[in-house]
């Protein structure tokens, strides 16, 4: 009996080896169905896509089927809008279909690396191109877009005629790399100004602030009227300290130069200037804030705004589309946060590159991802897109036609790229060296009390990381 | 029934490979997942990987764990989050261990409703982090959340989870209690379970009282069990990171030094910037991580088996 059983087993063992045998190895299996195999996706491939891509045979077979794996991130109304624009696409590329996931903004660059690396994506969505290695910088490591491109796994765009739609600096400062194009830019966000209850204003008798003075003075008068001064997402912890970003540009209205005068020694964050900053940051967070914004989401604060009793909220403008959702019954605006007592340093609207479009280099579809880039990026098409998601416009021809529009388009010229774009923290810098982010450390959201003693830590922090990377 | 060596299934001649084939494909994949990438991390830790295809690796000697361990203030708030690794693991493995105990004791007396009670604190065990983390949210919000509305019975409010470090990091101890609380009292309930009940009635002839039967009946022979939780509790807490990750993110003074290698290796995001990944710094600040396991492990285990061997045998 036992002679069976043992052939019995190493039978079933035998089978089970032959199946993973099977399963492992899928290099003979028939490639992906891909608009042209003639066009293998390989960087090289890539460089000689910076050529318009030519117009197929009247001749030729009809095209394969396709799916182009689309990767976004989670953004409800541009979630929205390319879900109709993929639906609209499809229609007019029968051949093509659209598989889009959408993750969360915080898991981005974990899903591109991975499925960039495993060569399962064909379009990503990537941030505009930032925090790049300055000339004064040593030691740091390159950021990850930069890794990307220098890995070869992001498509040379350059020459591409819908690259031509967009402003040149946009491309030049937000999605190019050694002068070859690897990403267009879909927008230019603000993120240092703050949305006003302008009813509420008006009922309590307050004159829109436009220095650091009126807006301490507005908030005591809402606040002695029963209402909030400020809310904001404080519950995910980024919000808070993005919400000074207006306190910090207006005490260093150039963004670039404080940067670099953090990192040369020219500025520090425990020197007079800065030390009054930290001062008015810790005013912001622990007054001007309403209680309990602690355990409020970023995504939650729209809704809280539009209950009507808080007169501000600092954030970005990309909240404009869910203050709509919110159901906002009240006039608002958008304005500069005044953080200076000086009106002139208080015009500034800082911001960033937001969301833009890129190409795996080993697509196998190169075709159909340049085809729905280049439909994407038609001026009708991106018109709508950038109305849909509140993004300040970077094809030239668009216009931002909703009220955020209206609201920002005289601060427009006064537009700066911010601190948050630029800095690079030095390797072996403390986890207090980036004092941009101080608002977020004051009580009650942290357990700093002294803005003095704050700013020294910055400091100590910053020089270590300094004097380590020297 | 004699055994001999003939009665063995796999006794003699080529027959005596079968056991060797037969747990081969388990020792291979043992070998893929666990023991190969095990190695490689420790092989990473020397290297500047970026964990991106197509980047090459270059061999850096110490320098990531002279960096993890020595360079500039970063290395303080390493050893900082090193320190708070242990403060997590010390608080959850006391209370998870006594509350688990004293729920066991209390679930395997013959009082009503004791599956019920069971089912319901072995649930949390069953939910994802995710769901864990945002029920405990919820129930944390500060403003009209229902912990805030208990609070303001007494008189006080809290931030919570958004609030001081300090506090933000104890409602993570209580949140990953409340989450593996289950699985040690289920642990203790089947140790109790095995307990035979002739030796409670003799130690009850002989005039034993509640806290004697537990003292010298149960205590002694829950060995083993108590042993498991005991080892299970050191190395979960010290492992554990993705609570700090769902229930309060990325915040100075509240790290532990899982979630340090997760933010290290996977890019730490802020707003909208991306931090370069840095998988060879993060593989070092890892094996740092497994050595404080293994000592910690390892010494447990030496005082564990003494124990056993002494209640036992």
């Amino acid at each position: 009996m036992k002679r069976p059983i043992m052939w019995r087993l190493l039978t079933v063992l035998f089978a089970l080896g032959l199946v993973a045998a099977a399963c492992g190895n899928d290099d003979d299996a028939p490639a992906a169905p891909s608009v042209d195999d003639s066009s293998p996706a390989t960087a090289e491939a890539a460089d000689d896509s910076a050529a318009p891509a030519p117009e197929p045979e009247p001749t030729e077979a009809p095209p394969e089927d396709v799916t182009l794996r689309v990767l976004v991130h989670q953004n409800p109304p541009m979630v929205e809008f390319m879900e109709s624009f993929n639906d609209s696409f499809e229609a007019a590329n029968p051949h093509i279909s659209i598989d889009m996931s959408v993750v969360e903004a915080g898991d981005l660059s974990i899903s591109t690396q991975t499925r960039l690396s495993a060569s399962d994506v064909d379009v990503i969505d990537i941030f505009g191109f930032a925090n790049a290695a300055q000339p004064y910088m040593s030691d740091v490591t390159p950021p990850n877009w930069q890794t990307l491109i220098e890995a070869g796994l992001l498509m040379d765009l350059t020459g591409q005629p819908f690259v031509d739609l967009y402003d040149a600096p946009t491309i030049a400062d937000a999605g190019s790399f050694n002068g070859r194009v690897y990403a267009i830019n879909l927008g230019r966000v603000s993120y240092s100004g703050m949305f006003l209850n302008l009813d509420l204003f008006e009922a309590t008798g307050v004159d829109v602030p436009t220095t650091w003075s009126e807006l301490v003075a507005a908030c005591d008068a809402f606040v002695a009227a029963g209402n909030s001064c400020m809310t904001a997402g404080g519950g995910d912890g980024w919000p808070i300290f993005v919400g000074a970003y207006g306190l910090l540009g207006a005490m260093y209205p150039d963004q670039a130069a404080l940067v670099e005068g953090l990192w040369t020694g020219d500025i520090t964050w425990d020197d007079e200037h800065s030390v009054e900053m930290f001062r008015r940051m810790q005013i912001y967070a622990t007054e001007m804030l309403e209680d309990g914004v602690t355990g409020l989401s970023h995504d939650a604060a729209p809704s809280r705004f539009a209950a009507g009793d808080v007169a501000m909220m600092p954030t970005g403008v990309w909240q404009a589309p869910a203050l709509d959702a919110a159901g906002v019954e009240f006039d608002w605006t958008y304005i500069p946060f005044p953080g200076s007592d000086n009106p002139e340093d208080n015009q500034y609207l800082f911001g960033k590159y937001d969301q833009g479009w890129a190409i795996a280099a080993d697509t196998p579809h190169p075709e159909a991802a340049l085809a729905y880039l280049a439909a994407f990026s038609e001026p009708s098409n991106y018109e709508a897109f950038a109305n849909a998601v509140g993004f300040i416009p970077t094809q030239p021809t668009a216009a931002l036609n909703t009220k955020l529009g209206a609201e920002v388009a005289p601060y427009l010229a006064n537009y700066r790229v911010g601190f948050e774009q630029y800095w690079v923290q030095p390797t072996g810098a403390g986890q207090w060296a980036n004092g941009s982010q101080a608002a977020a450390w004051f009580d009650p959201f942290n357990e700093w009390t002294d803005p003095v003693a704050l700013a020294e830590q910055a400091q100590s922090d910053l020089q270590a990381g300094l004097d380590a990377s020297s | 029934m004699q055994f001999t060596k003939r009665n063995y299934l796999f006794a003699r001649g080529w027959k005596s490979a079968a056991p060797i084939i037969l747990l081969l494909p388990g020792f291979i994949l043992y070998l893929v997942i666990a023991v190969g990438p095990s190695m490689a991390t420790a092989v990473y830790s020397f290297t500047d990987a970026t964990g991106i295809r197509g980047i090459a690796i270059n061999w850096v000697g110490f320098e990531n764990y002279d960096e993890f361990l020595f360079r500039g203030a970063a290395s303080r708030d390493n050893i900082a989050a090193l320190t708070r690794t242990l403060y997590f693991c010390f608080f959850v493995t006391t209370i998870q261990f006594v509350l688990g105990l004293l729920l066991a004791v209390l679930l395997n007396s013959k009082l009503k409703g004791t599956t019920f009670f069971r089912t319901l604190f072995f649930m949390p065990v069953i939910l994802g982090v995710a769901i864990q983390g945002l029920i405990w949210k919820l129930f944390l919000l500060p403003r009209g959340g229902p912990a805030a509305e208990l609070f303001s019975l007494f008189g006080t409010t809290s931030e919570f989870l958004g609030g001081q470090p300090k506090q933000a990091f104890a409602w993570v101890i209580v949140v990953q209690i409340w989450s593996n609380v289950g699985i040690t009292m289920v642990i203790f309930l089947a140790g109790m379970q095995t307990i035979p009940d002739y030796l409670y009635e003799a130690a009850k002839i002989d005039g034993a009282n509640g806290w004697q039967l537990f003292r010298n009946v149960t205590w002694p022979l829950l060995t083993p069990a108590a042993n498991t939780n005991f080892l299970l509790n050191i190395i979960g807490s010290l492992q554990a990171w993705q609570l700090f990750l769902v229930l309060i993110g990325y915040r100075p003074g509240t790290q532990v030094l899982g979630y340090l290698v997760f933010a290290e290796g996977f890019g730490q995001t802020s707003g909208s910037v991306m931090t370069a990944f840095r998988q060879g710094y993060a593989a070092a600040a890892s094996i740092a991580l497994f050595m404080l396991v293994l000592l910690i492990a390892l010494s447990a285990n030496f005082i564990v088996s003494r124990r056993e061997k002494k209640y036992m045998l």
